[in-house]
């Protein structure tokens, strides 16, 4: 089946796209993708980066280093590439929230946070 | 008859909403300094909040999108700092600003010391912020912010300007020594109208809202005439400094001082307005911030955000609304006057100004956001040309204001 220009998509179409669950949550956006080369010599994407590490990457390389020492790659996760089930404006994953590490963010600051103020719905 | 509806609401909420810290303490202290001489900077910056207003409409209306989704998705995360930083530096120094503006409107009404009063002012903030629905935080403190029409009665109590003041409106009168202060209140007045973090707010409210291409009437009308009548409680406000404050050598530098003008005009009543006004306005304008930083950063992290979700179903959003509101805490905590703070905060936005705004002007002209609706030529040329302005005066006026000591 010949490929449409729908389905062709640069770098750029992926990178900083929102990531929205299979609820319909907002969990972040995509910091940095992860590539890698087949035997056949082909590069193939394998799976988006969100965190702390990968956006400092971005804004010079030698943060990405520093910023991995502190954090110790303990904020950076990867999401599978066949994890998402629509390109688009939106990336839409086949998971919920709490499928995913960074979808569980929200979850972690609101059970050991935000529950001790009152009238946070908790 | 339900869309007339809105169109007035929004036109009211507009009116009302339209005074902050900023522009109380910028046209209060222009009046008292320099009589109508700033009058003209006031008229420039309406225009171009005017014109940002209705664009930031239309922009969300049509895409879908707010100003900080778009600003990371079109240009990357390293440019999207830019803005970001710009805003979160700028607007901690003026939230801190409007949370003292509310203590000493609090204070003016209870003789307690505004210092005393900064803490409750502040919980007062992050209680309406922490839960008060989307259309709460908009609409009430802006009808209770309507008040500031009075400054307009104010200035016919006092039977209208002389003929001597009102030729100050083209030829101001700057002695020597107070170029320095001069130019600093035209960047402060530029600043604290043009305020970004206003844009963010109404952007993320056309979308809490659902707005559609549909809205494009109500959003044209509201940024029309809801921000020329605002102006109009910001100028009376130059005219009353003007008038009561510039006779008397008084330099306008507190928020207090400013009421006096009110209470000459019209007696203790006169005063309670004042304070009303201060209230309403610094409230409103406080929760326009601290959520307008706050969506934007949600926004451009791509987290979960929404005023009318219970906080814990927007946990990240609502963690950045507390620590925000703590940093301006720690700031305003320091006891500088929240007058002098709302000029710096005015003028820094002012500097940044460029920085916030140019990259939204490069979305505006973009047919993928903006279909058929991108801007006209006019829009801007007349955006660029007043950035570039605010920027320059921000820029030259910052280390002579410095040098000089300080207003």
């Amino acid at each position: 089946m010949p490929i449409t220009d729908d389905q062709i998509f640069s770098i750029r179409d992926i990178i900083d796209s929102q990531l929205e669950t299979r609820e319909k949550r907002r969990i972040g956006r995509v910091s940095d993708i992860e590539a890698i080369w087949q035997e056949d010599g082909t590069l193939v994407l394998s799976s988006l980066v969100i965190g702390p590490q990968a956006l400092a990457g971005r804004i010079a390389s030698p943060l990405r280093s520093i910023v991995r020492f502190v954090l110790r790659d303990r904020f950076d996760h990867g999401i599978p590439l066949d994890d998402v089930e629509d390109f688009g404006p939106t990336l839409r994953l086949r998971g919920s929230a709490a499928d995913y590490p960074v979808g569980q963010s929200d979850a972690w600051i609101a059970n050991h946070i935000l529950r001790w103020i009152p009238g946070s719905g908790h | 008859m339900k869309k007339w509806l809105s169109i007035t609401l929004g036109i009211v909420t507009a009116t009302g909403g339209f005074l902050d810290a900023g522009t109380i303490a910028t046209s209060g202290e222009s009046g008292a300094r320099f009589g109508l001489g700033l009058i003209w900077a006031c008229l420039i910056a309406t225009v171009a909040i005017i014109l940002l207003v209705e664009m930031m409409g239309r922009f969300s209306a049509i895409s879908k999108k707010t100003y900080a989704e778009a600003i990371r998705e079109n240009f990357g995360f390293k440019f999207y700092l830019l803005p970001l930083l710009s805003e979160v530096i700028a607007e901690s120094i003026l939230l801190a600003a409007e949370i003292g503006g509310i203590a000493i409107a609090l204070s003016l009404m209870t003789g307690i010391s505004w210092r005393i009063l900064f803490p409750p002012a502040a919980f007062l903030v992050f209680a309406m912020a922490w839960r008060a629905p989307f259309d709460w935080i908009e609409n009430a403190p802006a009808l209770l912010g309507l008040v500031t029409l009075s400054f307009i009665v104010g200035i016919i109590a006092l039977g209208g300007p002389s003929h001597q003041l009102l030729s100050t409106l083209w030829k101001p009168e700057v002695k020597q020594g107070e170029l320095a202060d001069y130019l600093y209140l035209v960047a402060a007045t530029l600043g604290a109208t043009i305020s970004p973090y206003l844009l963010y707010f109404y952007s993320s409210g056309a979308r809490e809202e659902h707005w559609t291409s549909s809205s494009l009437l109500l959003n044209r009308v509201t940024a029309i005439v809801g921000m020329s009548f605002g102006s109009l409680g910001s100028i009376a406000l130059i005219f009353l400094g003007a008038m009561v404050l510039q006779p008397l050598n008084m330099q306008g530098s507190s928020l207090g001082e400013l009421g006096l003008s009110m209470a000459k005009a019209l007696g203790p009543f006169g005063a309670l307005l004042f304070a009303v006004a201060l209230f309403a306005t610094c409230l409103g304008a406080a929760l326009e911030v601290v959520l307008g930083v706050s969506y934007n950063i949600a926004q451009g992290f791509g987290w979960e955000w929404g005023e009318d979700k219970k906080p814990v179903e927007a946990a990240r959003f609502n963690l950045v609304l507390i620590i925000f509101l703590l940093v301006a805490v720690a700031i305003g905590l320091m006891g500088i006057d929240p007058l002098q703070l709302a000029l710096a905060g005015s003028t820094v936005i002012a500097l940044f100004l460029p920085i916030s705004l140019f990259p939204f002007l490069v979305l505006m002209n973009d047919p993928q956001y903006l279909r058929d609706k991108t801007n006209g030529r006019f829009s801007n040329i007349a955006i660029i040309c007043i950035l570039l302005i605010a920027f320059v005066v921000a820029f030259v006026s910052i280390p002579l204001e410095i040098l000089s000591g300080g207003g």
